[in-house]
Formats: C-alpha cells, structure tokens, sequence
C-alpha cells in the first residue's frame, strides 16, 4: 500500500488549530480523554469539599443548598463527563487501530460527538453560575423535587443531558458501523479484541436505552413548564397533583439508568482483558466465555431496572421477578472474574503499573459486586437502600473498578498515544496511594450505612457516626493526593524517553503501528490469524530465523 | 484489600468506634427476618471473598516473574470448558440458595401478623418538607416523635401530600423502609419486642433540610400508650397540648431556628407577624415566596396550637 500524501490545507496545520478541525480518530480520542480527566478532577474536588462537610458533625462548610449541588453535579458528572466519554475517548483511539482500519467510519461525525459533549460538559458545569445555583434534585433528579426547584439550574440540567445524548448515540452509531465494516483482512468476530467486544455491546446497549432517557428528561422539562414562542406547555406527566405519577420517572429514568452502568462497566472490563495477558504473557482464559458474557450482561441489564425501585411498594411478584434479574448478573460477571483470574494461572508476571492498576480493579470490584448481591435481595434492600451501604457499593464498583481500569488503560496505552511512557516511580506511588485511600474513604461507609446513616445528607446528627466519616474523610484526601501524583506524572512525561510500536511485546493490531501512529494509522496490516496477531507475528518471525525455545 | 481487612480489624479493635457489620439490633419481628437474611448472605458473600481474593493474592505471589526473562512466555493455556461450566453452575446454585432463604423469610418480613388479644393500631404517616406527621385513629396529631405500644401489631398508612416531594419513612431497628410518595398510599408495619426510643431519619432526598427530618418512634408499654393516647387526646380537644411547640420545633425550627434565629430561612424572631393568627395562618397554609405550603390541609387544632404556642411563648431570637 502507498504511502498516503497529506493534503492538510495550510491554516489548518497550526498547534492549536489542527486539534480545533480534527477528524482523526486517535486525536479526538485523546480530546475526548483529556476533556474527561478535566472533569474527572473538578468532579473530585467537589467530593473532597463533600467529605470535608461530613468530616463532623453538623459541620458548615457549605451550605444545605450548595451541598445539595454538588452531591448532583458531581454525580452527573463522573457517570456523563467521566465515565462514559473516557471510554469513548479509548474507544475511539483504540477501537479503529484494534481492528485494523484507518479511521472510523464517520470521522465528522465523530468530530460533532466530540464537540457535542464539550458544549454538554460545559454547560453541566457552568450550571453553578446559573440563576439559584446548580441542579440539587441528585444525579436521578426525581420528581416532583425536580419539578418544583426554582431557578434554572435544574432546566440546564435537562439541557445539558439532552446534548451528552445526541453526542453519545452519535458516537455509538459510529462504533456499530466501524466494528461492522472495517475489520482488517482475516478478523473475524471470535478474533476481534475483548476491548473491541464491549465497545460493540456498549454502543447497542446505548441505542437502546438513551433514548428513553431523552424521553423522560423531555417529560420532565414540559412538567416544569415552558414557554416557546409565547406558548406556555406545562404537562402532569410526573406531577401527582394533576393526576401525573412520580414513579414513572424512576422506572424510565433506571430502564435508562441501570444498563448506564454497563455503559461503563463493559469497556472497563475490557481495558482488563486486554491487559491481563499482556503482564501475564499468556493469551486470555475463555476468549470465547469472556465475549459470551459481555454480550449476556449488556442483555440482562435491561431487564433489572426497578431493582433501584424496591422501597416504592411495587408489588412483591415484580419485586421477586427483579430480585432474580439481577441475581442472574451475577452469573455472567463471575464468570468474567474468574476466567481472569485463571488467565494469571501459571503466567510470567510483571507487575508495571498497567498490571497493579488492572489487579487493583480485580480486588476492589470483587466487593462491589458481592456487596450487590445484599442490594439485589429485596427485603435487605428495604433496609440499605439510600443509604450509605449503597454509596460504598457503587463506589467500589464505579471507583475501585471502572477508575482502576481507567488508570491501567491510560499506563497502558499512553504510550501509543504519545510514543513515551508515563513514569513508573510515580505510578506506582499513585497506585498504592490510590488503592489505601480508595479502601479507607469507602470501606467505613458499609458501616455507616448499615448504622442508618442515608445517602444525600449534607450533615448528621449522631454523633456516634463522626469517627467513621472522619476516616472517610481522610481517605479521600489521600485519593486527592494520588490524583495530584498523576497530574505531575503526566505533565512530566512530555519529557520522558521515546518508546518503539511495542514496548509491552502485546499482542493487538495497534502495537503494529507506530508510536503515535502516523494520521492513516497502518501501512499495512498484517492478515490476522487469531486473537493475537503480533503474537502470531513474532512467532514467524522467529521462526523465519530459526530460532527455539521460549518466545 | 489489605485496607479492607485493616480497616475491619481496626473497627473491631478500635475501643469507642463501632463497626457496623450488619443491619442495627431489630426490635420487631420484620427487622428480625431482614437481619437474619442479611446474615444468611454474609455466609456465602464471605466465603466467595475469601476464595476470590485468596486466589488471586496465591496467583500473584505464585507466578510472579522472580528469575524468568521479561517476555517469557507464561502456559499457553487458551481455556476449560469444563471449568467455565464450574464457575457458571457454582454461582447459579448459591444464588438459588439466597433467593429461597429470601422467601422463606419474606412472609415474616412483609406480612402483618394477626391482631392479638390487645388488638392492632393503624397510624397515618405522612412525609412534609421536612418533618413527619402522624395520625392515631382517634385524632390525635404528633410530629416527628412517635408513641406506640410494645407487643402490638401497628400498621403504617404511609403517603405524602399531592403537592409535596417523596420522602422516605425508615425506623432501622424497626424494619426495613418504604417511600412516602406524593398521590401513593404505601403500607409497612412493626411490633416492637421493646419499650425504648428507636431513631431514624426520612432517606430520600427531599430538599434542603432532608439531613434534618428525623423519625424517632417511642415504644411505651401498652399501658403507658393507652394513658398517653387518652391524655393527649383530651388535651389536643381542649387546646391545652404540646402541640403547639411539637410544630414549631418539627415543622418551623428546621429552616427558621429553634429560636427562630434563622437557618437556611431567615430570621423570624421579633417579627410581628407571629402575633397575627390570621397572618400565621395564610403563611403555613399557602406558603410565600420560596417558603413551601407546610401547613397546607392542617386542621384547625393544629393551626391553633401553633398560634397561641407563639403568642404565649414567642422564639427569643438566640
């Protein structure tokens, strides 16, 4: 194949401006990333100011309202500016090099999902400088609270949601049609990488879903009225004044809600996959299984929302029906767990920061998954639910795991990104940093919450749950620290020594381009054999010379 | 994980600190089986804990690279079938284990057992931004701290007005919680096995001062509750009861101050507005400005205690 010539026009070529008009996957892939670490940090830095409230009793750091603010903005955050884009930001830059194409297949398309999510984040953000201050009804805004706070933070809410939808479902066609139609020569599905898997169920459990949430969040701005054009709309849809229902809301916003979980769990799990075998050098435990149950949980998470619904008085058959469904979870995720554990079984490990980072996320999402199991059980949820047994739950999910796998991913591929490694002393520190005040801010509220003590409150009067809160407390700042340590990490890396294609000898189609790749990403690609064609590579090639013995 | 189990010795060690480890010590017959199933679960959540991350803290020491090249290869092992089946099998069974115990016990969870001799007792709850209001049967109105009898089945009628939010009613030595939901009427119960004070806290977020709407329900013998529920009765007829000072200090104080000093509403004390009934009136029940309506469907006693509580002995201001 030719080498392509670059007709770049010339006022697109500058610094800055050539990052403003891309259409390359891997730099809007690494837009969408570093727009997402941004946010990631502001997002945590309004939770330590949260644990700074709570470090003691009716404490006065911020305000109810404030703290009602940032208890909403900072989850709707970390799951639409941080969770989802982050794996779309990988997604985006790994999945074309994992499969051996040039591009997505709709790079202005991907540009417009790139640019729609900065305006969503920016406006989510901006939120706090809004007439009567950010939304702070909660990440779920359930009526009739939503429908009755004054002011427009919650209206910019709604806005900013509708316009993350258009540009995550934008993003998820792009990845359909990519994964579908540009597979290199040879790659067949049972020979795609694991990442490149659950970015697949990822984008169909997103068209499936998304929608539903644009509807409710519609529903839920004609409640709160408006007028367009001098046509005042004001609907009942949730408001029970007028014959409308609340719960309606939550089961349209958890139909939506819960399979968002899996939304960012999925490619979390994958980033795993592809970095096990890796350190381990040993190809994944059950491809096959591991593809299987990525596809059987996208499935069964749309069938368990109303889990989140058990305190409501659904009817105790719907509660059992959901109780089942989500048990049902279990099964594929475990079988997700243990086949990765049977992929370190008699491996060569290494243990660089991608592999504590993945075996970080082994651990911690381990106890948010079996904490699960007390949620899914409906007459123990009656008494932990909205409380903060559920907060340490999907932080040691959402935090111990997707974030964990995040860092693992950013150690890993950073290099292909920029051709330079992150540094490994302060990845290291980062890690157990992490690891220690992750463990110590969210263990201690499994005690808390089964104390009594609710979710969402901006302080509290027994005092007998201060001690706990205070460990809490600390914990987070360590977090902070570690955070801090990344900050530098990367902004030392600028300077760090250049690496080749391969410096991990890994065994996907984008370890064979250049680090970073150049704009078409691949000269050629090599004909793909099976789930590991760099493996399959070396191997020829040592045997081309000759050679015996261990790889 | 190894912080997990520090911070598990810590709590257990630690002399002062408490460490929660299941759900708080019941005081009904509900509480009891959820407990129980919590405990149930704890079995197999222990054990799988155990299994996962012994495996993988064995896996790691075990095959760590020691004295191997970088880039060995590790066994080239691609898969098991016959352990995929295992570890899918394994689960479904223990999941099916929990989901029996579940309902076996959910009868005793969630049935109300049958009045005995000494009869049942029905009580209205109802969630407000921010404070509970209970209705007895014969009339009588409390806020915020409940009375009920020891040993007798009491069944809780729990709502919250068409115009207000959802709040969440949850006694945890009482059983587990269930909403109050604007144009829903939801039931729960408890027979509390004690006499004693149990606290608990409205567990859905519902505005600004949800941090602030505490539940405390005091069990008094069967007695006691009769006398108490007779007394009040008689005093609330003849305008005489706490009352009054029952709303101000649940339904006012919470935004206003219990002296009326201010909060996350302003101050209030010294306004003359408290010595008007009529203006109180119009205020608690239509609410103004961003104030909501708290007293919107209150009947008149009500409205009268909070008056003549305010006119007799008006918020100091400090």
């Amino acid at each position: 194949m030719a080498t392509r010539v670059e007709t770049t026009p010339a006022w697109q070529r500058g610094k800055v401006v050539s990052w403003l008009v891309t259409t390359d996957h891997k730099r809007i892939g690494i837009l969408y990333i570093g727009t997402s670490l941004l946010c990631f940090v502001l997002s945590g830095a309004m939770a330590m100011v949260m644990r700074l409230q709570l470090a003691q009793a009716n404490a006065d750091v911020v305000s109810p309202d404030r703290y009602n603010e940032l208890v909403t903005i900072h989850g709707t955050s970390m799951v639409f500016l941080v969770g989802v884009p982050i794996l779309a930001g990988f997604a985006n830059f790994l999945v074309p090099l994992m499969i051996g194409a040039a591009d997505m297949a709709f790079p202005r398309l991907n540009a417009f999902s790139y640019w729609m999510f900065a305006l969503g984040g920016a406006v989510l953000m901006l939120s706090f400088f809004a007439n009567g201050g950010a939304a702070k009804a909660g990440w779920t805004s359930y009526p009739p609270l939503s429908t009755q706070t004054a002011g427009t933070g919650q209206d910019l809410w709604i806005l900013s949601l509708h316009i993350l939808t258009v540009s995550t479902v934008a993003g998820a066609v792009n990845f359909l049609v990519t994964i579908h139609n540009l597979r290199t020569r040879g790659m067949t599905w049972t020979r795609m990488p694991l990442f490149v898997w659950s970015i697949y169920v990822y984008s169909w459990l997103i068209m499936a879903v998304l929608p539903v949430l644009s509807a409710a969040l519609t529903m839920l701005l004609l409640d709160r009225g408006l007028s367009v054009a001098g046509l005042d709309v004001s609907t009942s849809f949730f408001r029970p004044e007028d014959g409308g229902s609340a719960v309606l809301y939550q089961h349209a916003f958890w139909f939506f809600g819960h399979p968002e979980v899996y939304i960012i769990v999925l490619p979390a799990f994958g980033i795993i996959s592809e970095v096990l075998p890796v350190f381990a050098r040993k190809p994944i435990f059950g491809y096959k299984a591991i593809a299987f149950s990525t596809v059987a949980i996208g499935f069964f998470s749309m069938l368990v929302w109303a889990h989140h619904l058990f305190t409501v008085g659904l009817a105790i058959p719907l509660q059992s029906f959901f109780m089942v469904a989500s048990m049902v979870i279990a099964v594929p995720t475990g079988m997700k767990i243990f086949n990765w554990l049977a992929t370190l079984w008699r491996g060569n490990l290494a243990f660089d920061t991608p592999m504590l980072f993945a075996l970080g996320f082994l651990s911690l999402f381990v106890i948010g998954g079996l904490t699960g199991i007390y949620l899914a059980a409906f007459p123990i949820d009656w008494q932990v639910h909205d409380t903060y047994f559920v907060v340490a739950h999907f932080h040691y999910t959402l935090l111990g795991g997707v974030v964990f796998a995040i860092f693992a991913g950013l150690f890993y591929w950073w290099p292909k990104m920029f051709g330079r490694l992150l540094g490994e002393t302060l990845g290291k520190w980062q890690f157990w940093l992490l690891f220690a005040g992750f463990n110590i801010t969210f263990f201690p509220q499994h005690f808390l919450g089964l104390d009594g003590m609710p979710r969402r409150v901006y302080t509290y009067a027994n005092d007998e749950w201060e001690t706990w809160n205070l460990v809490s407390t600390i914990g987070s700042w360590i977090m902070g620290v570690a955070i801090l340590l990344f900050v530098v990490n990367v902004l030392r890396a600028r300077k760090g020594p250049r690496v080749g294609n391969d410096p991990w000898q890994a065994d996907t189609l984008e370890w064979y381009a250049t680090s970073p790749p150049p704009p078409h990403n691949f000269d050629e690609v090599p004909y793909v054999t099976s789930a590991r064609p760099l493996y399959d590579l070396r191997r020829r090639l040592r045997e081309k010379r000759g050679e015996t013995g261990a790889l | 994980m190894v912080f997990a189990v520090v911070s598990l010795v810590t709590a257990l060690a630690a002399p002062g600190a408490f460490a929660q480890l299941a759900p708080v010590e019941p005081a009904s017959p509900n509480a009891e089986g959820i407990r129980d199933s919590y405990l149930f679960v704890s079995i197999f959540v222990v054990a799988i804990f155990v299994l996962v991350e012994g495996l993988l803290i064995a896996f790691i020491w075990k095959y760590r690279r020691q004295k191997r090249a970088r880039f060995d290869d590790g066994a080239q092992v691609h898969g098991a079938t016959n352990l995929e089946l295992v570890w899918t099998a394994g689960p479904v069974l223990v999941l099916a284990a929990i989901a029996a115990f579940v309902f076996v016990e959910l009868p005793g969870i969630k049935n109300v057992p049958a009045a005995g001799a000494s009869g049942d007792l029905e009580i209205r709850v109802t969630g407000r931004q921010f404070y509970w209001q209970y209705e007895y049967p014969n009339g009588v109105i409390a806020v915020d701290r409940m009375r009920a009898p020891a040993g007798v089945p009491v069944r809780l009628v729990v709502t919250a007005p068409d115009e207000d939010v959802i709040h969440s009613w949850w006694i945890p030595a009482l059983g587990g919680k269930i909403d109050a939901i604007p144009g829903r009427v939801n039931e729960t119960w408890f027979e509390a096995s004690r006499e004693g004070v149990f606290r608990g806290q409205c567990a859905e977020l519902c505005g600004a001062e949800h941090a602030r709407m505490l539940a405390e329900v005091e069990v008094l013998s069967r007695a006691a509750f009769a006398a108490w529920l007779e007394e009040r009765r008689d005093e609330q007829t003849a305008g005489t009861s706490e009352l009054g000072q029952e709303l101000w200090e649940g339904v006012c104080a919470k935004c206003h101050g219990l002296a009326g000093e201010g909060g996350i509403a302003r101050r209030i004390a010294g306004s003359t507005i408290l010595q008007d009934p009529e203006a109180v009136e119009d205020i608690v029940r239509n609410g103004r400005r961003t104030m909501p309506a708290v007293g919107a469907g209150w009947t008149s006693e009500q409205i009268e205690a909070l008056t003549t509580y305010l006119q007799e002995s008006p918020p100091s201001g400090n």
